[in-house]
């Protein structure tokens, strides 16, 4: 386990300012004097409280399976690539919104792309290829994805029409159960 | 070690034949040249081997001066074209520089990357932004056009209709006008009376108005 370097620390944030408008509370200092840091272990990277960080630093790299919230993983390309296990983070802040209506909330969590018909409303001013939260109507995050048209465009399309590519959604915590943490 | 062994051959073969092979391979597990010069080969010879292995160490003595001295000059220095490599970017290290990796932990450089990423991103969506609303009104306006086009073709196209359904009417009431003024006119010839001349006959098409 150990800290991100320069070049990693800018790629995850990049990744992350595409969902999140404000990026600044994910290392605000906590009321305790703790603070929140992102630490990267088997190219995954996490986003863990530095004194559980620093608690971890006494178990071995190969140990060490999980811990605090894994954000994603780090190709061998030097991408990064978000997991569904950030969905609460990102959700905190959110930059563009979209609310599903019940009649899509299983099939966007089955893995398929949001249709306009299953839109139940979506948050104005958003361009095209955007990251953006799936919410259900009762604003329950259910993941996430890439606005497929911007809000403008999105009105004048027909309902079978793709509004938004699915990237990840709750689903996956089972159907990627076995390589979601480890793998 | 295959360099050796052929020059052990190459000797047998010349001096004592198909024979001499096996001792020759015995000889060559033991040591190198002397040995089968020594078995088989005249007296002679000897000291001529032993020059031979007099001068041999001399020479790469000679030879590795020589090299050092050009171990000074790189590749660079001599000019020679560089080899077509595949050196990865990770690979590649700049010299002078300190090994490792520079870890982000603390929290002004974390800030400072954050707000960096953060400004940047928010201009890219600001421009992007700007981009869809422009083209959103080019849209827009295309649409305006077209539609009065639309409009206009439309009107045009009543127009002559109108026109057309007018003319016709006009055509039907002129000729019932035509056959009462043609009967006066015969009328009027049968009586004899040049007074009035009969009007030259008109042709009207329906014109598009």
């Amino acid at each position: 386990m150990r800290a991100l370097t320069d070049s990693e620390m800018k790629t995850v944030l990049d990744k992350l300012a595409n969902y999140m408008s404000d990026l600044k509370s994910l290392i605000a200092p906590l009321e305790d004097g703790d603070r929140y840091v992102f630490r990267l272990n088997h190219a995954r990277v996490y986003y863990v409280k530095l004194s559980l960080a620093n608690l971890a630093t006494s178990i071995s790299r190969d140990a060490l399976l999980s811990l605090g919230t894994c954000l994603g993983k780090m190709t061998k390309t030097g991408k990064f690539r978000l997991h569904i296990t950030a969905l609460p983070i990102i959700a905190s802040g959110a930059r563009h919104k979209i609310w599903v209506k019940d009649n899509g909330a299983q099939p966007f969590l089955y893995g398929s792309n949001v249709v306009k018909a299953h839109v139940g409303r979506w948050s104005e001013d958003c361009p095209e290829h955007q990251g953006c939260v799936v919410y259900s109507m009762a604003d329950v995050p259910l993941g996430f994805g890439v606005t497929a048209r911007s809000t403008t465009e999105a009105r004048r399309l027909d309902p079978t029409g793709i509004v938004c590519f699915r990237q990840s959604d709750c689903g996956e915590y089972l159907r990627d159960e076995d390589t979601l943490f480890s793998g | 070690m295959a360099p050796t062994r052929t020059i052990k051959n190459k000797h047998h073969g010349s001096k004592s034949g198909g024979a001499g092979g096996g001792k020759g391979f015995k000889s060559s597990s033991s040591d190198g040249v002397s040995k089968p010069r020594n078995t088989t080969g005249p007296k002679p010879k000897v000291p001529s081997s032993q020059a031979q292995v007099k001068g041999r160490p001399n020479l790469p003595g000679l030879d590795k001066n020589k090299k050092k001295k050009r171990r000074v000059y790189t590749e660079k220095e001599l000019g020679l074209p560089e080899l077509n490599m595949i050196t990865p970017v990770g690979v590649t290290k700049p010299k002078g520089k300190k090994k490792g990796k520079v870890f982000v932990d603390d929290r002004e450089s974390m800030t400072t990357i954050l707000a960096l990423v953060q400004a940047e991103k928010n201009g890219q969506i600001e421009s992007k932004m700007m981009r869809a609303r422009q083209m959103e009104e080019i849209r827009e306006a295309r649409r305006v056009e077209a539609d009065k086009k639309e409009e206009e073709r439309n009107a045009k196209l009543e127009d002559t209709k109108d026109s057309l359904r007018k003319k016709r009417k006009r055509a039907a009431t002129n000729g019932k006008g035509r056959e009462e003024e043609e009967e006066s006119i015969k009328a009027v010839a049968a009586t004899g009376t040049k007074a009035a001349k009969p009007k030259k006959k008109r042709v009207s098409f329906a014109g598009p108005e």
